[in-house]
């Protein structure tokens, strides 16, 4: 299972700056605190295993429509955000409706951007 | 890419632009401005280098918005247009970019897209110009411009067509603190 809130890489990189790390964490908090807990939890299984880092497997088969459809929105994120077409992206907001829409969108993007920069260890490069 | 908004304006009256569709979330929306006015109202890495990385993730993310935007605490720290200009493929043999931005660029690129970019080399030169404090920074930023530039793309709030737009720098709004 991917890190909880208030973890993972970036939030570790900033334990010089305890304000600026309870900020980040804060954010995080907020936008996955918008979605059920185990949406969150595929979301970001999902992204990670794009990105071929370890995460929990997914059984899309077993996932309802509304999950699944949320779960291939997400897995376009890491590199194929250009390609994400409006009947894509009207799916989810059917499902989730448009607060949900924002909330999946910003916590997929921030999952991703999450996974690079541990790709790129950003904690070792800053020493912690 | 689409230039049509996937989802409305939360706030009467204004069109759909990041802030307005992110007022679907008011607990986000307050937290996100709050980290982000106190990221860019740090002075423990320059303005300039955090503009220099948001300009190349706008570049390689392909973020209109992103791309059409300066913050002024950067054009006032001397990124011009001539600048900018070479923060693009090659940016490695500018005579305008300082040895540290092209070591926070080369960093940039293996964020955002390829993390064998940073090699020994490049480790080596981005903890030679920068300080672990101002790596952390830079690191929380470009996590943020790039997972906000995909956010606004996916959510269709690309612009059709946007002139060069100088904005004020986010700052931390005392009634947030």
């Amino acid at each position: 299972m991917s890190a909880p809130a208030g973890k993972g890489p970036v939030h570790a990189a900033l334990a010089g700056d305890p304000v600026l790390a309870e900020h980040y964490a804060a954010f995080r908090a907020r936008a996955e605190g918008a979605l059920n807990p185990r949406l969150v939890a595929l979301i970001r299984d999902a992204i990670a295993a794009v990105h071929g880092i370890e995460a929990a497997a997914i059984d899309d088969a077993a996932l309802d429509n509304r999950t699944r459809a949320c779960v291939a929105y997400a897995r376009r994120i890491p590199f194929e955000h250009t390609a994400i077409t409006d009947p894509e992206a009207a799916e989810v907001v059917a499902h989730l409706g448009e607060p949900g829409f924002v909330a999946l969108s910003v916590v997929a993007a921030l999952a991703d951007a999450e996974c690079r920069a541990g790709l790129v260890d950003l904690p070792g490069l800053v020493g912690v | 890419m689409s230039t049509t908004p996937r989802v409305s304006s939360a706030i009467p009256g204004e069109p759909a632009h990041f802030g307005s569709v992110l007022a679907h979330q008011p607990a986000i929306a307050a937290s996100f401005f709050a980290l982000y006015g106190r990221f860019w109202g740090s002075d423990v890495l320059a303005a300039r280098i955090k503009e220099v990385a948001r300009m190349r993730n706008a570049r390689v993310t392909e973020c209109g918005f992103c791309r059409n935007v300066r913050f002024d605490k950067a054009v006032a720290q001397g990124l011009g247009e001539a600048v900018v200009d070479d923060i693009t493929d090659g940016y490695e043999t500018s005579a305008r970019l300082t040895d540290a931005e092209k070591a926070v660029l080369k960093f940039t690129d293996a964020l955002i897209h390829d993390p064998e970019l940073l090699n020994r080399d490049a480790r080596a030169a981005l903890q030679r110009h920068l300080t672990p404090a101002q790596i952390a920074e830079l690191g929380l930023g470009v996590t943020l411009f790039l997972a906000l530039a995909k956010a606004l793309i996916t959510m269709g709030l690309e612009p059709d067509a946007m002139e060069r737009t100088v904005l004020p720098t986010p700052a931390v709004l005392e009634a947030a603190e």
